[in-house]
């Protein structure tokens, strides 16, 4: 017997009722952040407190407005899109191969006089010793790391960034460009304490920032903008920037204010369970953009240096987006321009979802029959090698069913 | 005496790859979007040093992936050319194709109008014949046989009708090829009447 739907059925019943009933209160408290959104008071007085308070949250840096929204420049008629996204086959414990695999989509599209497109999809074995695990460099001390699991996909993000300016490096020189990814800018996943240092390095400075400095230092030459796309974010970067707002103390210490006060109870309660997706609905028009904010996030704020992430929100017609850009697309006007319209414009040519990182997805996509038939591939190649190819008992408990 | 490909020029005559055979037919991919032969044309296939004749039919665009279908796009723009002008990844996720019926095929330097002993390779390249080629093959009518009897999503009647349409076409003095052509057909449907009514219709016979 597998998953038996009628036996969880009343608890799905009884969690849709709680989230209705969340819901009806939760109107209450979207609609004291748009109040408090609408007029913050001293915009300088709160950035001043935004400075100066000690919260367990991530608050949004208020570099410009709070509220101020924008209207999309017009559409450069000749431009480009580039866009990559990644897709993985992790290291199968049960089969004999210790193999991974990382799979990279690379589009190109190119709108205006002389349109046309790239598409690509690039796979890279990894299967060597000195492939499969990572050790510092120079023969510095630091623990070997294997590759698996969650470091694999930072290593697929990597490469995504490495395609990404690989493909940048191959634009037309003339046109204004956007270079895309899906998610975030900022390396959360680089963030574990349990990750030594030599591999932050390895995987930020030599690996995404060294890209994303290459797609910079192509503005030499034309106007190329950086942005990372995240669909139905549920980030509360600027909610809790209006917790902030909503706090008596002049300068808010959650740990000395509030440490014993109940949750839901807390002063700044009356924005909580909202996000800023939510609040973003209801002030921002059709195609219209926040103004921009900056992480504090940790990863961002002391490793990023000039490329530190900033982020706006953008109704897009379907929904509200959280599009994340450097610091050096954020403070220039004409890059700024770029992504905001850029990224409504794919927007509305893929259906709600920017196209070139839709058919990035597309051709990076590793679907279940696609890793059965990679297995399949080395099996034969086992064979044809005399290697063994005995699998788990496990894995051939689960293949051959039985009664 | 047979008339090589080889002696005319090949790159403009290869328009498609075969991408699935069997011994009476095979289905081709075209090089270029949109770029189809028209219905009935005579194609050939190289098969070491002879060549396989078929006839095209069932030609048709779709999505490259089966899981993806194709959308309405351009209600906001004024032309066609503009669809693809906005979407310019399009040309790389479709793909034109069409079916071929096995028709013939060259073996000792002569043509026979009977299927070849085995079925073409996958990935040969799909030439059109020239019209030296049409005319030198179409000396004898047999091939018709093999036409009426294919099994096509086409009703043979159209398929039958478009090929000798094609062909005739080709020859100094279309409406006697027609002619000719219709005999043979009234020998192949002797027992009915209908099917070769239907056809000699289209031939405005």
């Amino acid at each position: 017997m597998s998953l038996d739907l009628n036996k969880v059925a009343g608890s799905i019943e009884s969690m849709a009722n709680e989230l209705a009933i969340e819901n009806s209160k939760r109107v209450d408290a979207l609609n004291t952040a748009i109040d408090k959104f609408e007029k913050p008071g001293d915009i300088n007085a709160l950035k001043h407190r935004l400075d100066q308070a000690k919260t367990s949250w991530l608050l949004a840096e208020i570099p410009g407005s709070l509220n101020c929204r924008f209207d999309p420049p017009p559409l450069p008629a000749d431009h480009s899109v580039l866009a990559t996204d990644g897709s993985q086959i992790d290291i199968d414990r049960h089969h004999p191969a210790r193999c991974c695999l990382i799979n990279i989509g690379s589009v190109m599209l190119q709108y205006g006089r002389n349109h046309g497109s790239f598409l690509e999809s690039e796979p890279t074995l990894f299967s060597k010793t000195e492939e499969l695990a990572l050790k510092p460099e120079d023969g510095n001390p630091g623990r070997e790391i294997s590759i698996e699991g969650p470091l694999l996909g930072i290593i697929r993000t990597v490469e995504e960034f490495r395609y990404l300016a690989r493909l940048a490096s191959r634009l037309p020189a003339d046109l204004p460009a956007l270079a895309l990814v899906d998610g975030s800018l900022i390396m959360w996943g680089l963030m574990s304490k349990d990750l030594p240092d030599y591999l932050v390095d390895i995987m930020l400075d030599k690996g995404v920032l060294k890209y994303i400095n290459q797609i910079e230092d192509l503005n030499s030459k034309h106007p190329v903008a950086l942005a990372s796309y995240i669909s139905f974010p549920r980030s509360t970067d600027v909610i809790n920037s209006l917790r902030i707002a909503a706090c008596p103390q002049q300068v808010p210490d959650c740990d000395k204010f509030c440490i014993g006060i109940t949750v839901n109870e807390r002063p700044c309660d009356i924005v909580a369970g909202v996000n800023d997706r939510e609040l973003f609905w209801t002030c921002l028009a059709d195609s219209q953009r926040s103004d921009i904010f900056i992480s504090q996030s940790k990863i961002s704020k002391t490793r990023y240096g000039h490329h530190r992430v900033y982020f706006f929100y953008l109704k897009t017609g379907n929904e509200i987006a959280r599009v994340e850009i450097p610091e050096w697309v954020a403070l220039k006007p004409e890059l700024l321009g770029i992504t905001h319209s850029l990224v409504l414009e794919q927007c509305r040519k893929g259906q709600g979802y920017p196209v070139a990182l839709s058919e990035a997805h597309e051709l990076a996509v590793v679907s279940g029959a696609d890793r059965q038939n990679f297995f399949y591939l080395v099996d034969e190649y086992f064979i044809d090698y005399r290697l063994s190819t005995s699998i788990s008992a496990k894995s051939a408990s689960k293949k051959n069913r039985w009664i | 005496m047979l008339i090589r490909g080889d002696e005319l020029d090949e790159a403009s005559s290869r328009i498609a790859e075969v991408t699935q055979a069997s011994t009476a037919g095979f289905f081709a991919q075209c090089y270029e979007l949109f770029d189809l032969p028209p219905l009935g044309s005579l194609i050939k296939c190289r098969d070491g040093d002879n060549e396989i004749l078929a006839v095209t039919c069932n030609a048709r665009t779709s999505s490259l992936e089966t899981g993806r279908r194709p959308i309405a796009r351009g209600k906001t723009e004024s032309t066609e050319e503009d669809v693809f002008r906005s979407n310019p990844q399009l040309k790389q996720l479709l793909k034109s194709e069409f079916e071929a019926v096995v028709v013939g095929h060259s073996f000792n330097n002569k043509y026979h109008h009977y299927l070849p002993p085995r079925p073409i390779r996958l990935h040969s390249f799909v030439y059109l014949c020239n019209p030296d080629e049409i005319l030198e093959f179409s000396r004898s009518l047999e091939f018709l046989t093999l036409l009426a009897g294919a099994r096509t999503e086409l009703p043979s009647e159209e398929l039958i009708a478009a090929c000798v349409r094609f062909i005739g076409a080709c020859h100094a003095e279309p409406s006697t090829f027609t002619k000719e052509a219709g005999k043979k057909l009234a020998q192949i449907f002797v027992y009915d009447y209908q099917k070769l009514r239907t056809i000699l219709l289209r031939l405005k016979l």
